[in-house]
């Protein structure tokens, strides 16, 4: 917990905080003023629109230890403000409220419209306020409040707020800190837990909903590399972050696939079971995995085929895969083949590796220039 | 909803913060604004040990004209830019981008470096500065190295940074009063990140023809010299462009739904346009 002070609609406000407070949470829940509406958390919607340094700002994705010593004003700071008087009026008058919801965000944004854009139109008006979303659909009437109030005001000086630069809220630092001491939820902790046992096939996962095909070209002869394919567990270690032990009595694999991604980082407990069809050199892997950390699920269904290429071997991928959870939210689609693409890089190069008889690495293609080399050759190798 | 618990540290200086990333015994990050570390805390995609917010280090807050150019800390928010509280040397080509970028709430907090290294494809500021030509100044609280804004951004979401370096600032040159300009970004509601965008920056003065593609699911593509997408003959750039050459490029960038094709064309086309209009 962090002790914080902040002016809060004119007073001084204490709280003793943990670092995952919100703004609005701290207004809401220890303030007490629930004129601050949360609706999206995620800064999309405006709902929680406040005014920090007299600017506005998402109250749910500022966090309220970095607005310790901060200036910060709520909708009902606003009642004897003379603009927000104006606005409430106009807002009567041009019908702009219906249930209400939206309403504390659009008045904070629109004294910012107001205070910030003397003789605004219609068209500025309007842009402004794409950043607070309506669930009553009610925004004709807003934009004719604020234009009126904007038209009543004439050319006035536009009036900005804070003159420091940075981030509203935030104050230079004082003092060296302490450093912390680690506490108990980093992913390192939560991936020490047992493993959970997952059922060996995808019956109750997301159903596959994409698809995509790969092929890789591998400068070693077909035999060779369908030997490899059999030895399912050292081919998962081309994989980086994937760690796979032995198949169980059933033929089903149990491991762990890590997953880094700008600042998201998962851990997948996975189960997999591999069929083969030698005559043909083809082979299936089906399985499931899940983060307890994001609680993410997925399924996935591989399917490969190795073709003799003169005295090479060409690998051709098929992966159907189903994704449900929080990373479902944030794998924009092509993000996700782009991640996929990097991933059969990295395989394709440690399987050459591994072919050659040298260990798989974990980190080489990543990260130096040679894996976006490698993307490209795949790329060119794909058919 | 609330983030998963987190420690947090408010820097001092560069050296602290520095220190803090180093860390191995903590799953440390860095954050500004928090306008986009912000939801993913919230949505529990990213779940750090620790938060190291740098907007109290004095650097990062800087902001002055310099012999060529100007220099702006890391922390100088989109906001800051917008309303000209900085030195400009682009002919206000800086502030008109940064009044584009998501609302003006998002904007009161969000910083250039932020946006920067959090890498979003369809970011602004990496489609931006890469085409002005900035450089950034590399900070691991030891020493201090350059990269030219493209280079950071390799992939979608992934900054070429090591463990424990943080960007402190960025070097801007001054453009030449010759120099043209032109960018356009296809979104589908004003504030929201693009689905297209495309800068172009042409000054036959200095000999310099940049064009970066943003929003295309990889990082954004920076052509240090764009003449190959200019290769039919005619005075002016937007009659020397050449779809075909552009069609070739975002095929070699795995771009091949003809929807997605089209959208980058036309928008790159459109910013070519305003760079000659
Ligand atoms: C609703 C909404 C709409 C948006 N629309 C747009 C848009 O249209 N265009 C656009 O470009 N952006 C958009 N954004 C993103 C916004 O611009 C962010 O301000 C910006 O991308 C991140 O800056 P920040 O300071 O908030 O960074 P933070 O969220 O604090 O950090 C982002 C990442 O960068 C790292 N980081 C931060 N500073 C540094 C540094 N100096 N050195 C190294 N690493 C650092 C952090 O560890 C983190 O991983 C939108 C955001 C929201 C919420
Ligand atoms: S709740 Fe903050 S923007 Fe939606
Ligand atoms: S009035 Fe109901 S959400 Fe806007």
């Amino acid at each position: 917990m962090t002790a914080i002070a902040i002016n809060l609609n004119g007073r001084r406000f204490e709280a003793d905080v943990s670092p995952r407070t919100q703004l609005a949470e701290l207004l809401r829940d220890k303030a007490l003023l629930t004129g601050t509406h949360l609706g999206c958390e995620h800064g999309i919607c405006g709902a929680c629109t406040v005014l920090v340094d007299g600017a506005p700002a998402r109250a749910c994705i500022t966090y309220a230890v970095a607005c310790d010593g901060a200036d910060v004003v709520t909708v009902e700071g606003l009642d004897d403000d003379p603009l927000a008087a104006e606005l409430r009026a106009a807002f009567r008058e041009q019908h702009a409220l219906q249930c209400g919801f939206c309403t504390p965000g659009m008045l904070i944004t629109a004294r910012d419209i107001v205070a910030r854009l003397p003789g605004a139109d219609s068209d500025r008006i309007r842009l402004e306020l794409a950043g607070n979303l309506c669930r009553c659909t009610g925004y004709l009437g807003v934009i004719q409040a604020v234009k009126q109030v904007v038209d009543a005001r004439g050319e006035v000086a536009p009036l900005l707020p804070a003159e420091r630069l940075g981030p509203v809220g935030a104050r230079p630092c004082a003092q060296a800190v302490a450093p912390p001491t680690p506490i108990a939820t980093t992913p390192e902790t939560v991936a020490k837990v047992a493993p959970v046992p997952v059922a060996s096939a995808p019956t109750d996962g997301p159903a596959p909903q994409h698809a995509l095909a790969r092929s890789l070209a591998v400068t070693a002869p077909v035999d060779a590399v369908w030997a490899q394919f059999a030895d399912v567990v050292a081919l998962s270690r081309c994989l980086p972050g994937a760690e796979f032990g032995a198949p169980d009595a059933q033929g089903v694999l149990h491991g762990r696939l890590h997953v880094k991604f700008g600042p998201v980082r998962a851990a997948f407990e996975a189960s997999a079971r591999q069929t083969t069809e030698p005559a043909e050199r083809r082979g299936r892997l089906v399985g499931q995995g899940r983060d307890r950390l994001t609680g993410t699920r997925v399924t996935a269904e591989i399917a490969y085929a190795l073709h003799a290429a003169d005295a090479d071997t060409r690998v051709d991928i098929e992966v159907r895969y189903g994704l449900s959870g929080r990373l479902a939210q944030f794998a924009r689609g092509a993000l996700a083949e782009r991640f996929a693409d990097r991933l059969t890089a990295d395989f394709a190069y440690n399987l050459e590796r591994l072919l050659a008889g040298a260990p798989p690495d974990a980190t080489a293609p990543a990260a130096d220039g040679l894996w976006a080399r490698l993307l490209k050759w795949l790329r060119l190798s794909n058919t | 909803m609330k983030p998963a618990p987190f420690e947090y540290v408010r820097a001092a200086s560069l050296d602290e913060a520095a220190a803090l990333l180093r860390r191995g015994d903590l799953d440390a990050r860095l954050i500004a604004g928090g306008q986009s570390l912000g939801p993913m805390l919230n949505l529990r995609l990213a779940q750090p040990g620790l938060l190291v917010d740098i907007t109290g280090v004095p650097e990062l807050l800087a902001a002055e004209r310099t012999a060529d150019g100007v220099y702006l800390g890391a922390c100088v928010t989109h906001a800051n830019v917008e309303d000209g509280r900085v030195p400009d040397a682009t002919g206000g080509i800086l502030a008109r981008v940064a009044g584009g970028i998501a609302y003006r709430a998002v904007r009161n907090r969000g910083t250039l470096g932020g946006s920067l290294a959090h890498g979003d494809p369809a970011g602004d500021w990496p489609c931006v500065l890469p085409t002005l030509g900035a450089v950034l100044q590399i900070d691991d609280g030891r020493s201090t190295r350059e990269l030219p804004a493209g280079a950071l951004l390799r992939a979608a979401f992934e900054p070429a940074l090591a463990p424990g370096e943080l960007i402190a600032g960025m070097r801007l040159p001054t453009l030449s009063p010759a120099a043209r300009w032109g960018y356009y970004k296809h979104c589908r509601k004003p504030g929201e990140l693009a689905e297209a965008m495309a800068a172009v920056l042409w000054d036959p003065e200095r000999d310099i023809l940049r064009v970066t593609l943003g929003a295309l699911d990889d990082a954004p593509c920076a052509l240090d010299d764009a003449s190959a997408l200019f290769g039919r003959s005619g005075s002016r750039l937007s009659d020397r462009f050449d779809s075909d050459a552009v069609d070739a490029l975002l095929q070699s960038r795995g771009i091949d739904d003809p929807i997605a094709q089209q959208m980058h064309r036309v928008v790159l086309r459109r910013a070519v346009e305003r760079a000659c209009a």
